[in-house]
Parts: structure tokens; C-alpha cells; sequence
């Protein structure tokens, strides 16, 4: 359980210790082999699960070693390559990033590199939702994605809620939710998309202000704005909340340690977010590169994924092979597309915003 | 002069420069460059290239979006950092100077017992004793669990102290919360600082003779006169300077606000991070929040000092 709560942890881009960022390449294994690739990704359970279930099955079929890079998350990762590049080292040949970060090193330049689509045969499994472009230059292909979903406490809430206004009822939810503290969280987009129509609402600063007062409707129901993964799932296990947003996998694993926790697809969905491999600027392996691209897009890849990490694939569910189940445990419908532009666009004015609502200032 | 102070001297002037060219790279340069990027300029959606300008510090007075709204998010961090740090660091010397009193009443092998046991206490670290507070006023493992399996939960829904504890944000319809609460933080900080309150108290009261006391009690004073009147006046500069220590040692505290202080009542420290260590990547405006609260600790260590030199000036 704790090793879970680890990985997803470092999959979110604030709050983590840089200092981790070399770690990986100190520790080079000195492997005698004639094709090698280096590979950057959340250090942790994440990146310990790719090492045992995903890496092996790639040198075997195609004996091109890998050698694992721990990053420490997605943005001191992109100072740490930017400052690296700028040295004239590479610190990993594809590294794990964010939506918004792969953006993000767009506009700064000279990171990443062109990804030409052409090379991966294996890219149009990919849902062009999960691909990451700056003008015509494809810069990140999605590797993962995963679900931010309503939680409840199925002890204590007997009344299932159908929808996330639900949340909103004082009567039923007083001082009871647990609520991510990060914009980054994207509850704003389940406001967006719950009473304002939808996230496309998100991108003016009217809409942005609309979907912050409304959430700041929910006070009186919020029982811990949580910066840390494992503060809200100390609060689920402790009873402390007994609802609020969470991820989907972590909320089914809490479930199957027999905690009364339950994952919920209210009506208007779940936000789903993903995360993509990147190559670096300068990078004298883009053979290897890309053959590991075009590996992470195979529906094989994407169920080992999800049966080990606990991932939700990238590509077509039904192309993974993956059971019922299987499925349910890591995906579910409708999703909640983030409008990512408007975190960098407006980066400032968005994080101030619900800061301030979040604040009660 | 003798052949042989010569050499000395120089060597002492040698560690003199070195001594202070330690000084400058190790507490000047940082605090130089942490200014200079204060004034730095953020690209939207990128990092952030150095420039002059006072957006930052416009920012942190008014909000970012000045002048069509006016916010004061970063004011009201401020206000809570030195908000929780002067109450914590207060109650700290308030209840450490009973201990303190009694304990230099006690004979001399308790005392070292107690002092070997305070300074002992100063090995926890923060997460630490913030862990072991966490889980004492846990729902299910702390404090209102104890209120709910003795029934004291249920005898407090009869008699509607639920409901005034839910007013003061202390309670949920089901039982007592502690956290997140001002309540938990300042007990918190006031704990994690208490164990230095006691070793800075303890040399000045160590050092009132106990004829002092005598004297005023055979003159007819109560024993609370006598402390009040007598030992008070006595150690008023080292309550004052170790409240200020402790002030300053608190306003940087991190994990006890991120874990007990409901974000509505967050401090600085934890803006500062978020700006600079988040997901926005502002070392700009992190260091001008940071400079803010540098100017704003010098500010209530003159005032403290002024307030002293006045009190002793008036004897």
C-alpha cells in the first residue's frame, strides 16, 4: 500500500525533494553491452515497477539494455535536464513528463527534441488526446494516464452520490471532504465540467473566476485540503473524511487492503491526466529511443502496465486484452479533459485565483 | 615587542580575513542573490530570467491581478506567520518560567537530571514530533477516538457542546476533529520550541540567590508577590530575548503549518516553497515573499529591543 501511495506521489510535479535528481546517474550499472539506452521516470515504486516488468521484456525483445535514471518528479526534472544540456551532458535519452511540462520545455527550447511520428509504427494505437505537440513537432508520447475520482467512505455515506454537485449538499456533507490543496489537482476542471459546461470554460479569466467561486461554495463541506497523497489517505483510512477526490488505482487498492473505500464515475466523470515520454535534445540514441517508444505504444506494453502499475492504458482498452475487471480497476468513463494550455498561459493568474479561494482570502 | 609575536599576529589576521570571508560567502552572497532574484522576471508558462522590476513585490502587497482586483492572500500569510510565531513562542516562555522557578527550587542532581533530559528532547526533529502529534489527535488513533469510546463524544452531542465545538471548527457532525485547527498548530510549535524555552530560562533563574527570596518573604510577601515583584524584574531581558528567539526560530517552521493549519491559515514558509519548489517554478516572487519576511523578523527584533532599552532605561 505505502509503496503505491510512493509512486503516485512522485507522479504529481510539486512538491519533491530534487535533491534525488542525480541519484540515478551516479548509479550507473556498468553494463557490457552494445546497445543501451537511458531511461529517466519517477523514482520510487514507479520507477521500480518499470525495472521488474516493463524493461526486461523490452531487452529481450529487442537487446537494447536499459538503464533506469530516477527523476524526481516531472518539474525539477526539466531544470535538472536544462542545466544538464546546457553542460553538454544527458542525463536520460527519454525522460517521463507532464503535459504541461512537455509544453512548458516547448517554449523554452533546446530540451526536447522532435519526436517524428513517422519512426514509431506502432503510434496510431495512441489516442491523439495523449500526444503532445508544439505547432507541427511532435514532442511527447503518452506512456500513461490515470484518473483524479470521486471517493467516498462507503461506511459512513449509504447514499451512493450520482454526481459531484452532490458534494456541494451540506446536509449530507458537512466538514466531511477531503480536497486536493494543488490547482494542480484539477478540481477545477470537475467544477468546470459539472456547472459550467464543461473545461473549454476554463480558458477565459471570467470562467476561471466562475469555477473558483464556485468551489469556494464548498468550505463549510471541506474537512482538509490535502497537499500530500498520504495526508488524504491517512484521512480515508482515519475516517477524518469521508469523501472528496483521490486516484482511482490508489482509492481500488485502499479497497482490496479492506479499507470501506470506493472509486465512483459520478455523471459527469473523472478527470484523467497522463503522463508521456520525451527525447532529449542531442540524444545519440534515437534508434534505441525509438524503438522503446514504439514498444510503450504496443497494447501489450499497456496492459503490463496496468496490471503491474496500475496505469490506464493509452491506446484502445479493448486492443490491451485487458478483463473487465482489470479494466475497472484502472480506467472508467466519462473523462475529464484538462484544458492544459491555460496552466501555462495563464499560470499565474490561475494558481492565484484558487489560491486565494482555497485561502479565503 | 618580541621576534616571535610578529608571526602570531599575522596568523591571527589571517584567520580574521578568513573568518570573515566565510561569513560573506556562506551568509552575504545568498542573501545577495535572493534579493537580486526578487526582482526577477516570471515568463508565463515557463521559468523565470533575471530583470529589475517590483511586480513581485506589487504582487505580494496587492495580488497579481492589480489593478482590476485587489487581493491580500500573501498579507494574510504573513499576518499568520508571525501570528503563530509570537503566540507559540509567548506561551513557550510563559509555561516553561513556572518549570524553570520550580525546577531551580529542586535540588542540584534533579536539576542536571532535567536539563540532560531537555537537551536530550532537542534531538527530535520537526517531522518528528509533528508525526506524534499527528497521530495523537487522529480520529481513529488519538484523542477523539478516547472521546468517542468513553462516551464523552455522545454526552457532548446531548448537551449541544458539539455544536459550539463545530462553530470553532473543532468538530464534525460525528465527532471531535483537532485537526486542522490553530488549536493543533499553536500547541504544536509551542511544544516543538518549549524544550529551548527551559535552557534559556534556566541559567538567568539559576542565578536569583535564594536569599533574595528569603528576604522578601520574611518581609511578609506571598509567594506570588515574591515572583511577581522580586524575580520578574529580575529576568525580564532573557524572557523578552528568548521570546524573540524562539519568534524567529518560528517563522520559518514548515511541516507543522503544512500538516495542522488549515490552508485558509497558512504561513508564508509554505508560499515561499510553493513558488519556488512547485509547479510554477517562481523564484522570483518566492524570494520576494521571502525578503518580505526577513524585513518583517528585523522589524519585531528592533521593536523587542527598543521595548527592552526603554523598560531598562526607566530604572
Amino acid at each position: 500500500m505505502t509503496t503505491s501511495i510512493t509512486r503516485r506521489k512522485l507522479l504529481k510535479t510539486s512538491a519533491s525533494v530534487g535533491v534525488l535528481a542525480g541519484t540515478g546517474m551516479l548509479a550507473a550499472p556498468a553494463i557490457a553491452q552494445s546497445r543501451l539506452i537511458k531511461i529517466g521516470s519517477y523514482g520510487g515504486y514507479f520507477e521500480d515497477s518499470l525495472k521488474q516488468h516493463v524493461y526486461p521484456v523490452f531487452t529481450e525483445a529487442t537487446g537494447i539494455a536499459v538503464e533506469s535514471v530516477t527523476q524526481p518528479d516531472s518539474t525539477s526534472w526539466l531544470q535538472t535536464m536544462s542545466q544538464a544540456l546546457s553542460a553538454g551532458n544527458i542525463p536520460a535519452d527519454l525522460s517521463m513528463h507532464t503535459p504541461v511540462n512537455i509544453i512548458k520545455a516547448g517554449r523554452l527550447g533546446g530540451i526536447l527534441a522532435p519526436i517524428d511520428p513517422g519512426r514509431i509504427a506502432s503510434i496510431d494505437n495512441v489516442g491523439e488526446s495523449f500526444l503532445s505537440r508544439q505547432g507541427d513537432s511532435l514532442l511527447g508520447v503518452g506512456a500513461l494516464s490515470f484518473f483524479y475520482s470521486m471517493v467516498i467512505n462507503t461506511d459512513e455515506i449509504t447514499e451512493e452520490p450520482s454526481s459531484w454537485a452532490d458534494f456541494w449538499d451540506s446536509s449530507r456533507f458537512e466538514a466531511s471532504l477531503g480536497l486536493p490543496k494543488s490547482v494542480n489537482f484539477h478540481f477545477l476542471e470537475v467544477v468546470a465540467a459539472t456547472f459550467l459546461g464543461g473545461t473549454d470554460a476554463l480558458r477565459t479569466h471570467d470562467g476561471i473566476i466562475a469555477a473558483v467561486e464556485k468551489a469556494a461554495e464548498l468550505h463549510q463541506n471541506v474537512a482538509l485540503w490535502y497537499t500530500g497523497e498520504s495526508q488524504m489517505e491517512q484521512a480515508l483510512k482515519n475516517f477524518d473524511v469521508v469523501g472528496g477526490m483521490y486516484f482511482h488505482d490508489v482509492a481500488g487498492l485502499m479497497a482490496a487492503d479492506g479499507h470501506p473505500v470506493k472509486s465512483i464515475f459520478p455523471r459527469e466523470g473523472n478527470v484523467i491526466d497522463f503522463n508521456s515520454w520525451t527525447l532529449a535534445q542531442g540524444s545519440d540514441k534515437q534508434d534505441e529511443a525509438y524503438e522503446f517508444m514504439a514498444f510503450s505504444c504496443q497494447p501489450e506494453t499497456q496492459a503490463i502496465m496496468s496490471r503491474m502499475i496500475g496505469t490506464a492504458p493509452v491506446v484502445d482498452a479493448a486492443s490491451t486484452g485487458l478483463s473487465g475487471d482489470e479494466l475497472a480497476a484502472v480506467t472508467g468513463t466519462p473523462a475529464i479533459h484538462v484544458p492544459y494550455e491555460v496552466y501555462l498561459d495563464d499560470e499565474t493568474f490561475i494558481n492565484e485565483a484558487w489560491d486565494r479561494m482555497v485561502s479565503q482570502a | 615587542m618580541t621576534a616571535s609575536t610578529l608571526p602570531q599576529r599575522s596568523v591571527l589576521r589571517g584567520i580574521g580575513v578568513l573568518h570573515v570571508a566565510a561569513v560573506l560567502v556562506l551568509a552575504v552572497v545568498p542573501f545577495l542573490l535572493v534579493f537580486a532574484i526578487s526582482f526577477g522576471h516570471k515568463v508565463e508558462g515557463a521559468a523565470w530570467v533575471w530583470g529589475f522590476e517590483l511586480t513581485n513585490y506589487r504582487r505580494f502587497f496587492v495580488g497579481t491581478d492589480y489593478p482590476d482586483s485587489v487581493s491580500l492572500l500573501y498579507l494574510k500569510y504573513l499576518w499568520y506567520s508571525v501570528w503563530y510565531a509570537l503566540v507559540a513562542a509567548i506561551l513557550a516562555v510563559a509555561t516553561a518560567f513556572p518549570f524553570v522557578w520550580l525546577m531551580t527550587r529542586g535540588s542540584r542532581r534533579a536539576q542536571t537530571v532535567w536539563l540532560v533530559f531537555f537537551l536530550c528532547s532537542l534531538t527530535f526533529s520537526e517531522v518528528f514530533i509533528v508525526m506524534g502529534w499527528d497521530i495523537l489527535m487522529s480520529n481513529r488513533s488519538g484523542l477523539p477516538m478516547v472521546f468517542q469510546e468513553t462516551g464523552l463524544t455522545d454526552w457532548l452531542k446531548e448537551n449541544g457542546g458539539l455544536d459550539l465545538l463545530r462553530e470553532w471548527g473543532l468538530a464534525t457532525p460525528r465527532n471531535v476533529r483537532f485537526k486542522p485547527s490553530e488549536f493543533a498548530t499553536i500547541l504544536t510549535l509551542t511544544y516543538l520550541v518549549w524544550p529551548y524555552a527551559v535552557i534559556l530560562l534556566y541559567p538567568p533563574i539559576s542565578k536569583i540567590e535564594r536569599e533574595v527570596v528569603e528576604a522578601a518573604r520574611t518581609m511578609g510577601a506571598s509567594p506570588f508577590t515574591v515572583v511577581r515583584t522580586v524575580v520578574m524584574p529580575m529576568v525580564r531581558t532573557p524572557l523578552v530575548g528568548a521570546v524573540l528567539l524562539l519568534f524567529v526560530f518560528l517563522l520559518g517552521a514548515y511541516v507543522t503549518i503544512a500538516v495542522f493549519a488549515d490552508p485558509s491559515k497558512h504561513t508564508l514558509s509554505i508560499s515561499v516553497y510553493e513558488a519556488v519548489r512547485g509547479s510554477t517554478l517562481n523564484a522570483p516572487f518566492g524570494s520576494a515573499q521571502a525578503v518580505v519576511l526577513l524585513l518583517t523578523a528585523a522589524a519585531v527584533l528592533v521593536i523587542g529591543q527598543r521595548f527592552l532599552s526603554a523598560k531598562t532605561g526607566g530604572h
